[in-house]
């Protein structure tokens, strides 16, 4: 339609004012899609909420037995069973996202200034397109490849007897667990991150780096003094996006990261990081068949709800960091 | 603009006249839509080919899966014509349906072929399940030393309903146990976990060692006879006894010798 209107000629043709009705009632039917989901989750999760009260984000108990206990509620709405204390999965979400994107911001810079600064020219060559064919990768693949790899090789040869004896009343450790899940979430979201922060690395203005070599530094120093800080902006949009892509990782932690409802307990020495431990959206995948008891769906939504809420925070903290380091670069949105 | 709106309208022509003729086509034919349970899919996806070419594809077949409980729930809210069902009804299950068994089937106690456990008894299976036994020493007949690892499945199962109420009765599942959502993974984790224990349905037992419970080994023949105690139902779940072509499918795979011997491959039929 808007191809056709040139032949039309005149200014003022109503081609334009229509193109703009149709693409203003397609960006409000998205909006407003967006609030009816916001609705819907929220009003499917309030009685888990409700029931619970603050309760729902402590500890205590086995999260495990609590998820059972809902799933075989008596079949009488006033009898349904609620109690949940959300704790171990509230910190096993944070620990793992916040794990994987701590590695994987480290990981992404280092290699963003190696493709950009210090890589052969045809090496960076290969390397980008391989990046992005990385970060294109269905999460359920690396779960796989964790699956038959990873997770045997941890729980065999990793793991100690000892380890496992000293904790077999409570969990155990089998291979599945904290560690891997880190690792593998690390993997899947740095190829983004990478890719994110070369493109921005390369847009800093060659003179800024090359003012800094004529001062005198050496090529990784300009690069970190000056090129990285100049991309600040990006590199937060790369974390906030890794993070984001982290937060909603499901299937893939679901295979590898334990599946047992447990905080990993940093005072455990080693043994920590082979503990299981299981995210909101993990969670959300090992739980769906038992969508159709009404409490078990309820208290699933509950799960979808907090992770709207973080990503909705996750979304308003990049803004804010961003628009506090726009004085540092020139181009800053 | 002019032949842009012909091209236009005579696609919405084509569009009208093919989504016109599509239901006037399928109505000729009723269409039976199945949902539920993981392990009665494989089953019922086989009974469902040879159906279609025995009485030359008079129906239409849609087949979803999403464990037991989605397909009574499914039954039960008519959003599906048959649910497949794992499990027993449960006195929660909403009113009005109707369990008919198409076959039977064997849950299999399984661990690493390197430790072949010979046998297990009920309660070798609670203390181990249960969490009072955790170290591979204490369990009689195991080669494994070391800590037990117990892989489970999630509530919503069919296969962890079965397994609860035949092998666990009043005992509770372990509460340190990794619950896992299909018997493909349980098998996978199994095979690759010298020191695990699991249970899955009998068509899933390859490479792993199915464990003689009280004395009588997990295999078909043993099912078929009815020595293994292990066995549970397999249903087809429909709102009200079923009706029109749904009654003419499960009447055949309930009464007809072909069906039977499909099912015999790998589970139990009922005669």
């Amino acid at each position: 339609m808007t191809k056709a209107a040139p032949a039309e000629g005149q200014p003022g043709d109503r081609t334009d004012q229509r193109t703009e009705l149709v693409l203003g009632a397609l960006s409000a039917a998205v909006l407003l899609l967006i609030a009816f989901m916001i609705v819907f989750v929220f009003t499917k999760a309030w009685p888990s909420f409700s029931h619970n009260g603050l309760a729902w984000f402590g500890g205590g108990g086995n999260v495990d037995e609590q998820l059972t206990n809902i799933f075989n509620s008596p079949a009488d709405p006033g009898d349904y069973v609620y109690t949940l204390h959300a704790w171990p999965l509230l910190y096993s979400t944070a620990l793992i996202t916040g794990g994987a994107v701590l590695i994987g911001t480290a990981l992404s810079l280092l290699s963003a200034m190696f493709i950009v600064e210090f890589a052969p020219p045809w090496l960076a060559k290969v390397l980008q397109p391989v990046i992005r064919l990385l970060a294109a990768v269905p999460s359920v693949i690396y779960g796989l490849i964790a699956l038959l790899v990873l997770v045997p090789f941890v729980g065999n040869d990793l793991i100690s007897g000892d380890e496992k004896e000293s904790v077999q009343f409570v969990i155990q450790l089998d291979g599945t667990g904290l560690i891997v899940g880190v690792l593998v979430l690390t993997v899947m979201i740095s190829p983004i991150m990478i890719a994110i922060v070369t493109d921005a690395l390369r847009s800093v203005p060659r003179g800024w780096t090359e003012g800094a070599a004529a001062l005198g530094v050496n090529r990784f120093r300009a690069l970190r003094t000056v090129g990285l800080r100049a991309a600040r902006p990006a590199i937060v949009a790369a974390a906030v996006l890794a993070t984001a892509r982290a937060l909603g990782e499901a299937i893939m932690l679901s295979m590898v990261s334990g599946s047992h409802a447990f905080a990993p307990n940093p005072l455990d020495g080693v043994t920590f990081f082979f503990e299981p431990a299981l995210t909101f959206a993990a969670a959300i995948v090992d739980h769906a068949d038992e969508l159709s008891v009404t409490p078990s769906g309820q208290t699933i939504y509950a799960f979808a709800a907090v992770l709207l809420i973080s990503s909705a925070f996750l979304s308003f903290a990049g803004w804010v960091a961003r628009r506090s380091m726009r004085k540092y670069t020139l181009a800053a949105r | 603009m002019t032949k842009r709106t012909r091209l236009l309208s005579v696609l919405a022509a084509a569009a009208l006249t093919l989504s016109a003729a599509i239901p006037a086509m399928a109505a000729a034919k009723p269409t039976i839509t199945m949902s539920g349970s993981t392990s009665v899919a494989p089953l019922v996806s086989l009974l469902a080919k040879k159906y279609l070419s025995v009485c030359g594809h008079c129906v239409n077949f849609k087949l979803l899966q999403g464990g037991s409980d989605i397909g009574v729930a499914d039954a039960a809210a008519g959003r599906v014509t048959i649910g497949n069902s794992s499990r027993d009804p449960k006195p929660s299950d909403p009113g009005g349906l109707v369990f008919t068994k198409i076959a039977r089937d064997a849950v299999c106690i399984v661990t690493n072929t390197a430790n072949p456990l010979p046998t297990i008894d009920q309660a070798g299976v609670q203390a181990i399940f249960g969490g009072g036994v955790r170290t591979w020493s204490s369990v009689p007949g195991a080669t494994q030393r070391g800590t037990i690892d117990i892989y489970v499945r999630t509530p919503g199962s069919g296969t962890q309903d079965a397994f609860q109420r035949i092998f666990m009765g009043a005992t509770r599942v372990f509460g340190g146990a990794s619950p896992k959502t299909s018997n493909g993974l349980i098998q996978q984790l199994v095979t690759s976990d010298e020191a695990g224990i699991g249970y899955v349905s009998l068509y899933f037992t390859n490479g792993l060692h199915a464990v003689p419970y009280q004395g009588v080994p997990c295999t078909l023949r043993n099912a078929k006879s009815g020595q293994y105690g292990g066995s549970r139902n397999f249903y087809m779940v429909t709102r009200g006894a079923p009706k029109g072509a749904a009654k003419a499918w499960i009447k055949w795979i309930t009464h007809t010798s072909t069906a039977a011997s499909i099912v015999g491959t790998d589970w139990v039929p009922l005669h």
